[in-house]
């Protein structure tokens, strides 16, 4: 028993009314599966674990509570980089903005 | 590109430029990814006239190589390297054996028969 092609696509056409999808009988690429797809970015964008709280800041959050502590090591590398400073030894200041680009590549 | 990396360093994973670098190519790509899908979408539409779409395929090949899904490669999260990872666990199949036989990896365990 073989149904004629034109009911057949009087079925197709009252589907796609049904479920709000494209009638494409002559299987036109309308570049539909490109709005099929879901969007990658946000988990590929998780691959790496995101940075854990630092001592530092930990000190600064109890702070705001009303608690206090002293961060020995941090204070030690203050000291020492101002006395770094004083004599002169401190790191120059870090270059700012992208690097100009250098002959010969693309 | 150091015009992408982020000012502060908010990954807690092993270090090194190559992962830095990759978990910028990441976040670049979940930043233009509608971008390139719309452009992705005009192009493979044969409805649409052949200008606009040599247009948006001109548009697609000129954008940034950072927005580009096939920059960005699986990196081991313990050792930062490039090859042999497992996707499941994203380690090294050397950090992986270890965190195996150390019991870190829940559900793993080695064979025997």
């Amino acid at each position: 028993m073989s149904v004629p092609r034109a009911r057949l696509l009087e079925l197709m056409k009252a589907q796609c009314e049904i479920f709000a999808t494209t009638y494409n009988p002559d299987g036109v690429r309308m570049g539909n599966k490109i709005l099929r797809q879901r969007l990658r970015g946000p988990t590929m964008a998780k691959y790496y674990p995101p940075k854990g709280p630092s001592l530092q800041n930990l000190y600064s959050e109890f702070k705001q509570l009303g608690l206090e502590g002293i961060n020995e090591e941090w204070e030690d590398w203050q000291e020492h980089l101002a006395g770094r400073q004083q004599r002169g030894k401190a790191p120059p200041k870090k270059k700012t903005g992208p690097p100009a680009p250098t002959k010969g590549q693309k | 590109m150091s015009m992408f990396r982020s000012k502060k360093l908010d990954i807690g994973s092993f270090l090194n430029i190559k992962v830095i670098r990759d978990h910028t190519k990441r976040k670049v790509f979940a930043q233009y990814e509608p971008e390139r899908q719309a452009l992705r979408y005009i192009i493979q539409n044969t409805t649409l006239p052949a200008k606009t779409r040599a247009e948006a395929q001109l548009q697609l090949t000129q954008m940034h190589c950072y927005t580009r899904p096939t920059q960005i490669r699986g990196r081991c999260l313990l050792g930062g390297k490039g090859r042999g990872i497992f996707r499941d666990f994203r380690l090294s199949r050397y950090n992986f054996r270890m965190q195996a036989l150390e019991g870190n990896l829940p559900g793993v365990q080695k064979a025997s028969w």
